[in-house]
């Protein structure tokens, strides 16, 4: 019995030196943090390693509660809010640079996809009940997305860098960053960690966005796993990713059902209208995760012939594409880091060449 | 409390204490393999107490034994598994006693059964499982004979030492 | 409780038939309880879960043994070494009072286990494969 609380403490101490002297991933001197948080709506955890790895962690939730601030439509004081409340008055709205950047790139996106990713999508979401905290989802009449649908329109969002302000030139439209915002903040995120030396992080902004630097505790690179579209038990494979960040769009994400329909939260701003490309999900990958996140709401719009037709103009990103039908195609470039697992599930592997 | 009384109680306790210590440097459990097993040798002291004397003093007897025994084996769990399996079985046998066409031998077996159920329940609680629920059966079944064992050694005890109360009344 | 004990105690010390009545209820007790808590699935032990204050502390996976490995076991107040065979686990040294854990030997079927009371551990035995350790660091989706 004398020996027992002497023990105790003794043996707990000797676990956790070990636990840290084991990580063979953590190069020496260097530490590791981690948090989970809430921000910009969803539950986000942040890993880090490094010399720095503590104040890196508090820089990078510091940033991420910024940018929620700046770029969150439901919070008033927005800069989002306020471009959106100055809609069709011709006003243009001192924004962050931040902001201007991000909603330039959103003015690029929304070229290069040909339309099928518009943050100007907000008055159609918001008919749908998509915009707001989910519990007023309905289906819109036609009537009303025909008065709204010309509203969504991403060439009538005027960005002037040079001024450091914006506006929307009609009256009633509005800007909604939830598809692209969470890759944005990853982007900002990877940029500041430079400045803290760190080894490797990855950060998880809400499970549908994912950003990888360096290597996982353990060495390689950090592997990802895919969820089934069909089953959140179940897993289609596991992707290896190092420098670089993943988006995934699926419509098992936010949906409801109205008289016997599903209808899920990803909107085709041509349509207004939930799209239905035969696609379950698609994880894009890239450089570049804000760029990743729009071009997963856009090939998950633009369907399975239309995404491989852009991905063969374009060299910036390589996706995984689960199709209702049970195939799942895998572009070229991520062949070798991608392991498939979804056979167990009745689902086929299709590598798509360039 | 008269002093007779106390060191009549005092006696028995050092006894019960010395028994059980004695039975622990032969453990049971080398022969069969169940943890809480024991000859129940302590148990043949709240035996005779509970005969020879009274109920109060069987109670007094036990409690202070567990107290010391926890004190001398400085094994906080060992008493409150003791307390459990002696309170419970003390109980039995009190109850048991007063039951008509019963002897010391069925006393003294349910008194064991009721110990065992007593340290299996106090073991359920401390490991927050079931688990330990599976050694409850083959300890019943050893209770039977250790019971049994200790019922003769204290009918013996109870016919052949002069119970103090009386001769104390016929002093 | 002052009434004297003896007076009615001269026949009580001798087994009488109500004694027997006793003896078979605590028998029909134990094989009732025993029937009850029967192992479900007792079968062929295909793993070995440890667990600490409820909680699993480990699991490990005895078909992919190749012959009796040794573990320590340090996370509990008195450290003790088991013995992972393909067919069963067993404690070989404990360092606790009691050695009742290294007193029950090896254990072999599914469902069987071992208590160890004061590491408040729990050594059992189990028909199924551990879960596999996750093969990735995050789902995405």
């Amino acid at each position: 019995m004398s020996s027992r609380p002497v023990l105790f403490p003794a043996l707990l101490c000797a676990a956790l030196l070990a636990g840290c002297s084991a990580a063979p991933g953590a190069p020496s001197g260097g530490g590791s943090a981690q948090r989970t948080l809430f921000a910009m709506d969803t539950l986000m955890n942040l890993q880090i390693t490094g010399p720095q790895a503590q104040e890196a962690l508090e820089a990078a939730v510091g940033e991420l509660g910024r940018l929620d601030r700046l770029l969150d439509r439901n919070e008033p004081e927005s800069d989002i809010s306020r471009l959106n409340a100055h809609a069709g008055d011709g006003t243009f709205v001192t924004l962050d640079g931040s902001t201007l950047e991000l909603l330039e790139l959103c003015r690029s996106c929304y070229e290069t996809s040909g339309g099928a990713f518009d943050c100007t999508i907000a008055p159609v979401m918001d008919a749908w009940g998509f915009g707001g905290t989910g519990e007023d989802y309905h289906v819109p009449s036609q009537a009303e997305l025909d008065v709204l649908l010309p509203l969504v329109d991403s060439a009538a969002l005027d960005v002037d860098a040079g001024m450091g302000s914006a506006r929307l030139t009609a009256s009633g439209m509005a800007v909604d960053l939830g598809g692209i915002a969470k890759g944005y903040a990853a982007d900002r995120l990877l940029d500041l960690l430079e400045d803290y030396e760190v080894d490797s992080a990855l950060l998880d902004l809400g499970t549908s966005t994912i950003a990888a630097l360096g290597e996982r505790d353990g060495g390689g690179p950090w592997r990802i796993a895919l969820r089934d579209p069909s089953d959140g038990e179940r897993q289609l494979g596991v992707l290896a990713l190092s420098g670089q960040a993943l988006s995934t769009s699926g419509g098992y994400e936010r949906q409801f059902e109205e008289n016997g329909v599903t209808y899920h939260h990803i909107l085709d701003p041509r349509t207004g209208y939930p799209a239905e490309t035969g696609v379950l999900s698609v994880t894009v990958v890239g450089e570049s995760a804000a760029v990743a996140d729009a071009w997963s709401t856009a090939l998950f719009v633009l369907g399975p012939e239309e995404a491989e037709a852009l991905w063969r103009g374009s060299d910036s990103f390589d996706y995984i594409l689960c199709r209702a039908d049970g195939q799942v195609q895998v572009t070229e470039g991520l062949e070798d880091s991608f392991t498939f697992w979804g056979d167990e599930y009745g689902y086929t592997c299709e590598i798509l060449r360039r | 409390m008269s002093v007779r009384r106390l060191t009549r109680c005092a006696v028995l306790t050092a006894l019960a204490l010395a028994l059980s210590v004695a039975e622990g440097l032969v453990p049971l459990t080398v022969l069969i393999p169940l943890p809480g097993l024991r000859l129940g040798l302590a148990n043949l002291v709240t035996l005779y107490a509970l005969y020879a004397l009274s109920g109060r003093d069987a109670l007094l007897i036990l409690v202070a034994r567990c107290l010391l025994g926890a004190l001398v084996g400085g094994n906080l769990m060992a008493l409150a598994f003791s307390l459990t399996g002696g309170l419970l079985s003390l109980g039995v046998m009190a109850l048991l006693r007063r039951v008509p066409g019963l002897s010391l031998f069925g006393v003294s077996m349910a008194g064991a059964a009721a110990h065992n159920t007593g340290q299996i329940l106090s073991a359920l609680v401390v490991l927050g499982s079931l688990s330990p629920l599976v050694y409850l059966p083959p300890l019943l079944l050893c209770s039977l004979v250790t019971g049994a064992f200790t019922g003769a050694v204290a009918a013996l005890l109870v016919r052949y030492v002069p119970s103090p109360v009386e001769s104390e009344r016929k002093t | 409780m002052a009434t004297p004990v003896r007076s009615s105690g001269a026949e009580r010390l001798r087994p009488t038939p109500g004694d027997l009545l006793v003896a078979l209820a605590i028998l029909l007790s134990a094989l009732v309880l025993a029937w009850a808590l029967r192992p479900a699935g007792s079968g062929e032990a295909l793993s070995v879960r440890l667990t600490l204050d409820g909680e699993t502390l480990a699991q490990y996976d005895l078909t992919a043994l190749d012959g009796p490995t040794r573990v320590t076991v340090d996370q509990v107040s008195w450290p003790m070494v088991l013995e992972l065979s393909p067919d069963g686990v067993q404690v070989v040294e404990s360092r606790c009072p009691g050695q009742d854990c290294v007193h029950t030997g090896a254990i072999h079927t599914a469902g069987a286990q071992i208590v160890c009371l004061p590491n408040r551990l729990i050594i059992a035995l189990e028909g199924s494969a551990p879960e596999p350790t996750p093969e990735f660091d995050v789902i995405a989706g």
